[in-house]
């Protein structure tokens, strides 16, 4: 029988968003439109319209080596023209947003090749060829998996994921990377993730209501969400998991 | 399980005068960015930074030009902190040990100490050279002793010595289990077992001890500062061995005093810490080669308060995470002062006590443990089972108190302040239900799991390595895959480079023994060492002997201004 897989347990809301933002069998709603060159502003690595610079002569022409792995795995085509690895960080607030660390890497993982996630409380990192990393980076901030006033984009300074919101509803940013528009009530980055401002501001919508965030939210928090522990069956998967490990380490040969 | 509803949270009075004037359950509020201004002690700092910059022509501290290009900090609340249980509210930056001299004597006073045995050299002084050893002479050689140690001679002409002011913490005591061989010592050189120490953790250090009569010793706070750890043996070995030759009238240079010598330099000697691997560049008495169960040792807070293990607990959370991680990790093996904020987390605004005492609660009401009166009768089973129980329980309580409390979360900002605390509430409740080390430990993981699935988030990158593989060692006890508790250490392979661990680790072996009565965790000589009401720091309240650094009245030992012009 072919392998199943079932991205994890639990039987509340939370726990089916992680399913689905992890299955790259399932679409993710796109809730905004970002131009390339607007992701490209964003991240701040290179002008737009400008050559990728890159790390190493193609692949072409570095004469590889014979080898069996190279010709099964098949080269990013930024691999392919030596590009720089470069990366676009996220912050994602406590207060439901509908993202956060683990899950990322894990969705990353899951639908994209040649990713290199990082994982920390206040932040996550994805690193990538930059070519490549453009196209993961314009499906991470073009979908559901970012709002625009919980989710931050910042290369540095991350401060916020579990600081109370400010009066708009917005994640704290020490660099105001993000303002809230109140003419537009739209969120506008004014400057990019390391927080060097922007000619122009890009603006990212509207920040999502608390009824649409708690419906697409992956943290538990039962200060109006769900609490962790009437997710029971996740509770109790992390107990196994955590007794098996155990007894594993103690008599290895039962 | 059912919930256990605590009517008044420990913290919530820190919290109310952290944010002054809000509603610390309110989910929002407004960032007025007030700058650094905000905060007392930065504009001491500018204030500073200025004079310093003018009077060495180069240079200093310039956080509105150099912060981030001009912005500065504070565009937060720079709050203040509680240390936990004091009532005394401080900066931040007042809890840097840098900035806290009672923070650097807590080390400085564990740097500079070893116990050395006396009977090896008296054995020597009896059996190989036929001298008498009596009540008299032993006394006569700690009178001789506390003037050679900080740095006198005793036996040679014409000998540069130390000046008595600078090295006025520096000193010999000794103590026995022998009540008879106790009352013979003079009372001012005598660590007294019996009043130090409540009446059954009295009686079972001195069955431990016997009738060997050991050294208390600590060399001059300024010699260990200015050499290291390795020097405290050493120094005190030197200052021994002509103390022998003066008080026993021996020959300077006879064969028997290399017995003497190696006696206080090997045989005899204990050191708090072990000598380290070459990869960590140090030596013995250095925080990397102390033992989790020799830490809890040397906090006494257990002595003082013996039906509170849980406070016995939290003072050598308190005590550990400013050694281990401000001085250890966040100095020796790294730099800065980021790991500042891991360990403050653990011991300021009573969220950890908060967390623990809801831990106490539940054992008692629940599973029957008496925990304010330590005994091993009551302790409950270490299954795992049980160890889950009450390792999910008191984990997922924590997790709701800051889902509940924003500005809880506020305070404790980073995941890996967050992970240390509720790991370290849920380790402290389950080693203090069960009396076992490795179960606290066992706990702890398991928070650590919980708190990574419920979250999708932990720590920093470190906390991948150590608490996700950390289920797995906690009772494995074979050689390079585990340790029973007490016996691992600052070194221990996966513990070695990770902030935000070792304190609350020794706190949980620590608590296995609180919780049962014991008088010690590891070694009963480390206990009655640190016991001494003449050591500088007072290792049964780590927390207000912080506060009062904190707040700078605290007055250390090894200071110069003896010896450098007046300011």
């Amino acid at each position: 029988m072919a392998y199943k897989p079932q991205f994890g347990p639990g039987t509340t809301a939370v726990a089916e968003n992680r399913r689905k933002f992890m299955n790259p069998g399932y679409k993710l709603q796109k809730i905004r439109d970002v131009t390339d060159e607007d992701v490209v502003l964003l991240m701040g690595h290179r002008a737009p319209g400008s050559a990728y610079p890159t790390a190493h002569p193609p692949l072409a022409e570095a004469g590889e080596p014979k080898c069996p792995i190279r010709k099964i795995v098949v080269p990013l085509d930024g691999a392919k023209a030596g590009d720089r690895v470069r990366y676009i960080q996220f912050t994602d607030s406590m207060w439901f947003a509908p993202c956060h660390p683990y899950l990322r890497s894990y969705l990353e993982s899951w639908r994209y090749r040649g990713v290199d996630p990082g994982t920390l409380s206040g932040r996550q990192i994805v690193e990538c060829r930059e070519r490549d990393l453009e196209k993961v980076a314009k499906e991470l901030v073009e979908t559901e998996l970012l709002d625009a006033a919980r989710t931050g984009i910042r290369g540095a300074t991350v401060h916020g994921h579990s600081l109370r919101l400010d009066e708009n509803g917005m994640m704290f940013d020490m660099l105001q990377r993000r303002i809230f528009d109140v003419k537009s009530k739209t969120v506008k980055y004014v400057k990019n993730q390391i927080g060097e401002p922007l000619d122009k501001s890009i603006d990212l919508g509207k920040p999502m209501d608390d009824k649409w965030l708690k419906a697409h939210t992956t943290i538990y928090n039962m200060n109006g969400g769900t609490a962790f522990r009437d997710d029971k069956e996740y509770v109790e998967w992390v107990q196994r998991v955590h007794s098996l490990r155990t007894k594993y380490g103690f008599m290895p040969m039962e | 399980m059912a919930k256990i509803e605590r009517a008044q949270k420990l913290f919530l009075k820190s919290l109310k005068e952290k944010f002054a004037g809000e509603d610390i359950a309110a989910g929002k509020t407004v960032y007025k960015r007030l700058g650094l201004a905000q905060s007392p002690r930065k504009r001491e700092f500018i204030k500073e930074g200025q004079a310093v910059a003018l009077a060495r022509g180069i240079s200093a501290y310039d956080p509105v030009r150099c912060h981030l290009g001009g912005i500065p900090l504070g565009q937060r609340q720079l709050t203040s902190y509680e240390v936990s249980t004091t009532g005394v509210f401080v900066e931040g930056d007042d809890l840097h040990f840098v900035n806290n001299a009672a923070m650097q004597q807590m080390w400085d006073d564990i740097r500079r100490t070893v116990i050395v045995s006396m009977d090896l050299a008296h054995q020597t002084l009896q059996k190989r050279l036929g001298k008498e050893v009596t009540p008299e002479t032993i006394n006569e050689f700690l009178h001789v002793l506390n003037h050679a140690m900080p740095g006198a001679a005793v036996v040679q002409e014409h000998m540069v010595e130390t000046h008595p002011a600078l090295t006025d913490d520096c000193y010999v005591k000794v103590f026995t289990g022998d009540d008879e061989m106790a009352d013979s010592i003079e009372p001012q050189f005598l660590i007294n077992v019996n009043k130090l120490f409540p009446a059954k953790q009295a009686e079972q250090l001195k069955a431990a001890v016997g009738k060997s009569l050991w050294q208390a010793i600590h060399i001059p706070t300024t010699v260990s500062r200015i050499c290291d750890g390795g020097t405290s043996s050493r120094w005190s070995a030197m200052q021994l061995g002509m103390s022998f030759i003066a008080a026993y009238h021996m020959c300077a240079g006879e064969a028997a005093v290399a017995d003497l010598a190696f006696a206080a330099k090997h045989a005899g000697l204990i050191e708090m810490a072990n000598l380290l691997p070459a990869r960590r560049a140090r030596g013995p008495n250095e925080p990397g080669g102390l033992k989790f169960g020799a830490f809890s040792d040397m906090i006494q807070t257990d002595r003082k308060y013996p039906h509170d293990p849980a406070k016995a607990g939290l003072e050598v959370v308190a005590a550990g995470t400013m050694l281990f991680d401000q001085i250890w990790l966040g100095s020796y093996m790294s730099g800065g002062v980021g790991f500042t904020q891991y360990a403050t987390a653990a011991y300021t605004d009573n969220i950890l006590d908060e967390f623990t005492y809801y831990g106490m609660d539940l054992i008692k009401s629940k599973y029957k443990v008496d925990w304010k009166n330590p005994s091993p009768k009551d302790k409950i089973k270490a299954t795992q089972d049980i160890v889950n129980e009450i390792s999910t329980e008191v984990a997922l309580n924590a997790m709701e108190n800051y889902e509940m409390f924003p500005t809880a979360l506020e305070d404790h900002f980073g995941g890996s302040q967050r992970a240390s605390v509720i790991a370290a509430c849920t380790g402290l409740t389950t080693a203090i239900a069960t009396g076992n080390s490795n179960a606290g430990l066992n706990g702890w993981y398991l928070a650590m799991l919980l708190h990574k699935e419920g979250w999708s988030r932990l720590g920093f990158f470190g906390y991948d390595l150590q608490d996700q593989c950390g289920s797995a060692n906690s009772l494995a006890i074979r050689p390079d895959e585990g340790c029973i508790g007490e016996l691992r250490g600052a070194n221990y392979p996966n513990y070695a480079m990770n902030v935000g661990h070792q304190g609350e680790y020794a706190a949980i072996c620590g608590a296995a023994h609180f919780s049962r009565g014991d008088a010690w965790s590891l070694d009963p000589r480390i206990k009655i060492c640190f016991a001494d009401p003449s050591l500088v720091f007072d290792f049964s309240e780590p927390r207000k002997e912080f506060a009062r650094g904190a707040i700078r009245e605290f007055m250390p030992a090894g200071e110069r201004s003896l010896i450098i012009p007046a300011r």
